[in-house]
């Protein structure tokens, strides 16, 4: 395996390759902030698989993860390669539904 | 550290007609809930809502003046609808309103 340096077309290819995609502080099962718990609990009601990356694992990764996705916090949520935004609209989407929606719509494309 | 009153100027910096309640959560003027509520939000997305304010705090933001900002950008009539639901990622009794707290390893 090459090594995984954060650049932005490497961040891509997580996403495009992905439909839901969490970058946050910790793991879903030892989250290190209240926001990232936040948000991965919402992406583990939606009863599908979800990948995680620990943004806390490496020193390079949060300025380059805020940098490729114009988003300046933590954490982010990616939907079939598009940015939803943070702990608060996911959950906000979830809530209205619109997130279930947004998934669903996703497959048929 | 910051106070609420500065965050709500700052975020009528940037929407002009906004309604902004900022709560400091835990009075060390770094973690912030944010309503803000706009008419001109009706028929925008989510992220599209925040993104001009989150932009304006960015620097804030990467300083780490501002520690947390949880922003809840509304039209009126969502603000009509919508309870109290400031959120305290630091807090002892992590509430996730309106989310079942599903952990599949403890069940």
């Amino acid at each position: 395996m090459t090594e995984f340096n954060w650049a932005p077309e490497e961040l891509q290819e997580i996403v495009d390759n992905n439909k839901l995609v969490l970058f946050m502080k910790g793991t879903p099962e030892e989250p290190q902030c209240g926001f990232s718990n936040r948000a991965a609990t919402v992406l583990q009601q939606l009863g599908q698989p979800f990948v995680s990356i620990n943004i806390l694992s490496d020193h390079r990764a949060i300025p380059s993860v805020c940098a490729w996705s114009d988003f300046p916090t933590m954490p982010q949520i990616f939907v079939h390669g598009e940015l939803i935004g943070g702990s608060d609209i996911a959950l906000e989407m979830y809530e209205s539904g619109d997130l279930q929606q947004m998934l669903v719509d996703g497959e048929s494309e | 550290m910051v106070t609420e009153q500065w965050m709500v100027e700052e975020v009528r910096k940037v929407v002009l007609d906004a309604k902004v309640e900022a709560s400091d959560l835990h009075g060390s003027g770094d973690h912030f809930h944010v309503r803000v509520i706009s008419e001109s939000y009706e028929g925008v997305r989510p992220l599209q809502r925040q993104r001009p304010i989150l932009n304006h705090f960015k620097p804030f933001i990467a300083q780490n003046i501002v520690h947390a900002l949880d922003l809840k950008c509304m039209t009126p009539e969502q603000a009509g609808d919508s309870g109290d639901t400031a959120f305290d990622p630091h807090g002892e009794e992590v509430e996730f309103f309106g989310v079942h707290i599903r952990r599949p390893d403890k069940e």
